[in-house]
């Protein structure tokens, strides 16, 4: 057996973690009858990568710690909501966090400050690599950016962790508009291969 | 899909980083959205790849501080949980009921998903119901994902006024659907409702619609965990909050 075999298989048994966890619906089904101890655990378990992906997209911890309640609290409020079939718990937590830090952006970056930000931007990629040294989990997203192209790469890099509307994406990286579009799609269709995600 | 530059379907990757700023193209993108199977399935896809970049974002450097856990655990017990319908849906809806596809082509999957139950139910030939479960598939995602799911379980019991009631459990999916056979009509102004009682709450599971020739179409029910049993109460026409009448029915569920 190759070590890229062990890799693989090390991998997908980390994949089957995240994506399998049935606990995780459980707990987020009794958060929506009320249960605060299912809250609690919920907490627990997610609260540090929303904290991790708010921080990244706003770098200022008081604001991050601000969103990451945001998010939690919403995350309890609306548990009734959560539809298992349509995704993991995971997923759909993560989902709303990167969506009100990018809501937090937007409302906070007006054009002229986008400037001072667009300045701010150290090459993604190597802010993705710097990141990703200690984890299976990083090790894997790492690898499968590596084999994006460059322009798909930063693309999504700057996208989701910088939360970069398409525009500002393509101004950023003085592409046009379609370009982008298409870049971010295959790039995450590549990506999605690449992680076995279904 | 008029003018190419207008195919939306080349937005589901921007759509799922959150990248297209609000206004008339997310708002279209949305429109799309809900009535292109493909790219939903295609956004889903991308937001797992999404939490996986999440999940890599977040090292041990950036732990969220200690005293937020107290402030989000304290301002949560404050905080009242959304119903679980969304806003503006029709009240007869069941409550617990979320299918995401619209409302047309789900009621048409339904009458085809009760046939298919009802088929089962009366053991007619293997092959016929294979047909109208891949009917089933085509029209209803919601239903047909819970009918095709692997490992359900089919449960049927009398309810005590006459009448069958007939269940198909995913315990993986932690959804049911029920249809009923020969309930006894109810006046104007009462209803069946459907309830999943749990240790310690009981919640409302939907209220049965008319029926057609004696079987109700299936109710969806969403949110089933470990020790429910499914109950059916006679309520007045809008519902109850909690169950006001003696269950005639109640189905411990094997989840």
């Amino acid at each position: 057996m190759s070590p890229n075999d062990s890799d693989a298989s090390r991998f997908k048994s980390a994949t089957t973690d995240r994506r399998g966890d049935r606990e995780l619906d459980v707990l987020l089904i009794h958060v929506a009858r009320g249960d605060p101890e299912a809250f609690e655990a919920v907490y627990d378990r997610l609260a540090g990568p929303v904290y991790g992906l708010i921080r990244r997209i706003l770098r200022d911890p008081a604001q991050s710690e601000e969103v990451t309640q945001e998010v939690l609290l919403e995350v309890g409020r609306t548990a009734t909501r959560f539809d298992p079939a349509a995704g993991g718990a995971a997923t759909w937590v993560l989902t709303i966090a990167h969506c009100r830090a990018v809501d937090r952006v937007r409302s906070v970056t007006a054009a002229a400050d986008r400037e001072h930000k667009t300045a701010d931007i150290r090459t993604p990629h190597d802010e993705v690599a710097e990141a990703v040294e200690a984890s299976l989990d990083r090790e894997r997203v790492r690898r499968c950016l590596d084999r994006l192209t460059d322009l798909q790469r930063e693309s999504i890099t700057l996208a989701y962790y910088g939360g970069y509307s398409y525009r500002q994406v393509a101004e950023l990286l003085t592409v046009t508009l379609g370009a982008i579009k298409t870049r971010i799609r295959d790039g995450l269709i590549r990506m999605r291969d690449c992680l076995g995600v279904s | 899909m008029r003018l190419f530059r207008k195919d939306p379907h080349s937005l589901s990757g921007a759509y799922a980083l959150d990248a297209l700023e609000p206004g008339s193209e997310r708002d279209r993108f949305t429109r799309h959205l809900s009535r292109c199977e493909s790219c939903d399935g295609e956004v889903r896809g991308f937001r797992e790849v999404a939490t996986e970049m999440a999940f890599a974002a977040s090292d041990p450097s950036t732990e969220p501080p200690a005293a937020l856990r107290d402030r989000v655990l304290a301002a949560a017990a404050r905080t009242r949980q959304l119903p679980p319908e969304a806003a503006g849906a029709s009240r007869a809806r069941p409550r617990r009921t979320r299918s995401r596809v619209p409302w047309v082509p789900w009621l048409s999957g339904v009458v085809a998903a009760a046939s298919v139950v009802v088929a089962v139910l009366f053991g007619l030939a293997q092959a016929r119901t294979h047909d109208q479960l891949n009917q089933v598939r085509a029209e209803n995602k919601a239903i047909s994902l819970l009918l095709s799911s692997p490992q359900v379980t089919l449960l049927s019991r009398s309810t005590t006024k006459g009448g069958v009631a007939t269940v198909v459990l995913s315990a993986a999916r932690h959804q049911l659907a029920v249809v009923t056979n020969g309930l006894p009509a109810l006046p104007p102004g009462e209803v069946y409702q459907l309830w999943l009682i749990g240790k310690t709450k009981t919640t409302s599971a939907g209220l049965l619609p008319p029926a057609q020739a004696g079987e109700t179409p299936p109710v969806l029910a969403t949110g089933v965990v470990k020790g429910d049993t499914l109950g059916l109460t006679v309520e007045p026409a809008t519902g109850s909050a909690q169950p006001t009448t003696k269950p005639i029915l109640a189905l411990p569920l094997p989840v």
